[in-house]
């Protein structure tokens, strides 16, 4: 326990706890008008009194907006990594375990899948099925299920080959059971670990989908979105940019801290 | 001799797999090319005869065939967008784009190498936490981020470099560099961050070995035991790594290059996206996993040329 409390990893779990309150509290405290009431008269205001961070091209509060978008963010990122673990889980586990042939035909399909760089498989799945945010998620879930995998049944290589569970094996233990009661729970920190770092990852995606129009549609508010937006005011009002970037580079730098402090704690390679 | 023939079959292999994957992704997904290409106002009778004759009505296998066969001869379609040949289309496009992989990745390998071992060779010292967060801010912001920044720092407010457009190389060599700048840098510096920290991770891990208090030991000054002894034996890891991040950057330009308006294979492919243009998506998607595949492979051959352990076994 004493490991985790580094400056960094404290940094980093006060971010995330700060901005997962703020993602899961926005759409329940912020009046569903105030962040989509559009006053001409109140375009591009710069950051002030009545407006703590601005407002943007449509004259909508920036602080809203950004609040609003990280509960979209969140949303996306969260149920993607969820949605990959789902698969990658099995799909590294029972290639490690088993090994052999069904261990080689799987690992040639995900290294095949490797090749394809995350975004751009995100961005096909997402464009051929239509951008909405369930096929954000599909998208960037299935873009970044191989990686996992690979990690994942690394891992369980090495712990199938372990003394113990090779004795175990040897004593006739069901396959099943060996999963379940060995192999698992031996797998789990790293796949905290990954989960953490994924989740990183899969918020540049989702504000990297929504920046090219094929994310989050609005009038949802999304931080790739609101850059997206912003581009065309740059000069009079880079605060429009510059809010919602913050707000991506403080989450991701945040999971990216309790990531690494994590992975020095849990990651049996590390030690 | 065997060796060589594996590899060559494991290549045709994983193309072949490269193949269906991306033809499944564009295929087996919802959407109609013939209404797409017409309009969804479009009159039955002429939506059914286009997707006679565009083959839609054929089975998967046997359009999948049509495709693979016509790429096979060095068919590779006609662009719905473009209006042009894909394959020549592409070969243009995928010039503009190698200009912009090389520089960032020069651009990284560059910063990243000597700003990772200054980290490891002070490790837990200031030097090492300005490198380290420096590196964390690095990997923490998305590539359109530092683009638009990129942009209002060096194209408005200094108005050094232009923050648009492409420019051939072969006619403006100068000028062309100018384009590829910026994009180049705003892919880059995530590159570089990613890279400082493997840098510093395996660099940390040769410096505390043996060898390494042998040479220090028989009198060697510390800059040639840091930069010819460690970094000789840190440098395997970094470049597989750097090989890795090659599909990253295949990703990020396509992001990059629409900002910047730069035309190359990501902002082609991005238009493709965007208009489902299905025979350029397959092809291009195809052309970049191949692409990325095949750079790989070079990797792990240049690894065999600088470690001369594993030319040895």
């Amino acid at each position: 326990m004493k490991r985790f409390i580094t400056p960094k990893g404290v940094v980093g779990f006060a971010l995330i706890v700060v901005i997962a309150a703020v993602g899961i509290a926005a759409p329940l405290v912020i009046p569903a008008d105030m962040a989509t009431r559009m006053t001409m008269s109140l375009r591009l205001k710069p950051p002030g009194f009545e407006h703590l961070l601005g407002t943007d091209q449509l004259g909508r509060d920036l602080l809203y907006r950004v609040m609003l978008g990280a509960h979209t963010s969140l949303l996306i990122a969260g149920a993607a990594v969820a949605m990959s673990v789902a698969f990658g889980l099995p799909l590294g586990i029972v290639s490690g375990y088993m090994g052999g042939w069904t261990d080689t035909a799987l690992m040639r399909l995900v290294d095949t899948l490797l090749s394809f760089p995350a975004l751009l498989l995100a961005l096909t799945i997402s464009a051929m099925l239509g951008p909405n945010i369930p096929n954000t998620i599909l998208a960037i879930g299935i873009a970044f299920t191989p990686f996992l995998a690979r990690i994942i049944r690394g891992e369980a290589l090495r712990v199938a080959q372990m003394p113990y569970v090779e004795a175990a094996r040897a004593a006739g233990a069901n396959h099943f059971w060996m999963i379940v009661r060995h192999v698992l729970p031996n797998v789990f920190p790293l796949v905290i670990v990954q989960a953490t770092i994924s989740l990183a990852f899969a918020i540049l995606a989702e504000a990297g989908l929504s920046f090219l129009g094929l994310g989050t549609q609005p009038p949802q508010s999304s931080w790739g979105l609101m850059i997206q937006a912003s581009r065309d005011y740059l000069d009079v009002a880079p605060w429009t940019a510059l809010v919602p970037g913050a707000a991506v580079a403080l989450s991701v730098l945040g999971l990216n801290m309790f990531g690494d402090v994590l992975r020095d704690v849990l990651d049996p390679r590390s030690r | 001799m065997t060796y060589i023939f594996n590899r060559l079959l494991s290549i045709i292999l994983t193309l072949f797999l490269i193949s269906v994957i991306t033809f499944a992704v564009t295929n087996i997904l919802p959407g109609d090319v013939a209404m797409m290409i017409l309009g969804t106002q479009s009159n039955p009778t002429a939506l059914a005869g286009l997707r006679h004759s565009l083959g839609l009505e054929d089975p998967l296998v046997v359009q999948y065939w049509r495709w693979m066969g016509g790429m096979l001869t060095g068919d590779f379609g006609h662009s719905l967008v473009f209006k042009v040949q894909i394959a020549t289309l592409l070969v243009q496009k995928l010039k503009a784009s190698a200009l912009i992989v090389v520089v960032s990745m020069t651009i990284a390998i560059s910063c990243a190498v000597p700003l990772g071992v200054w980290s490891a060779v002070y490790r837990n010292r200031w030097q090492d936490t300005v490198s380290s967060t420096i590196a964390l801010f690095g990997i923490s912001l998305p590539d359109f981020f530092w683009g638009i920044v990129l942009i209002l720092i060096f194209a408005r407010a200094l108005g050094w470099l232009p923050s648009s457009g492409f420019v051939d190389p072969a006619q403006n060599f100068p000028s062309a560099i100018e384009h590829a700048f910026l994009p180049s840098l705003a892919l880059g510096l995530g590159l570089m961050a990613q890279l400082t920290r493997v840098t510093r991770s395996t660099m940390t891990g040769v410096l505390n070995q043996e060898f390494i208090r042998v040479a220090r030991a028989k009198g060697l000054g510390e800059r040639v035991v840091v930069w010819r002894y460690a970094l000789a034996n840190a440098i395997g890891p970094v470049m597989t790594v750097a090989g890795l991040q090659i599909g990253y950057l295949f990703g990020g330009i396509i992001v990059v290059e629409s900002l910047f308006n730069y035309t190359g294979m990501g902002w082609t492919t991005y238009q493709a996206l965007l208009n489902r243009d299905v025979p350029l998506i397959q092809t291009s998607v195809f052309v970049i996993a191949s692409a990325v595949m095949l750079i790989n492979l070079v990797v792990d051959l240049l690894y065999f040329v600088v470690d001369p352990r594993i030319r040895a076994t």
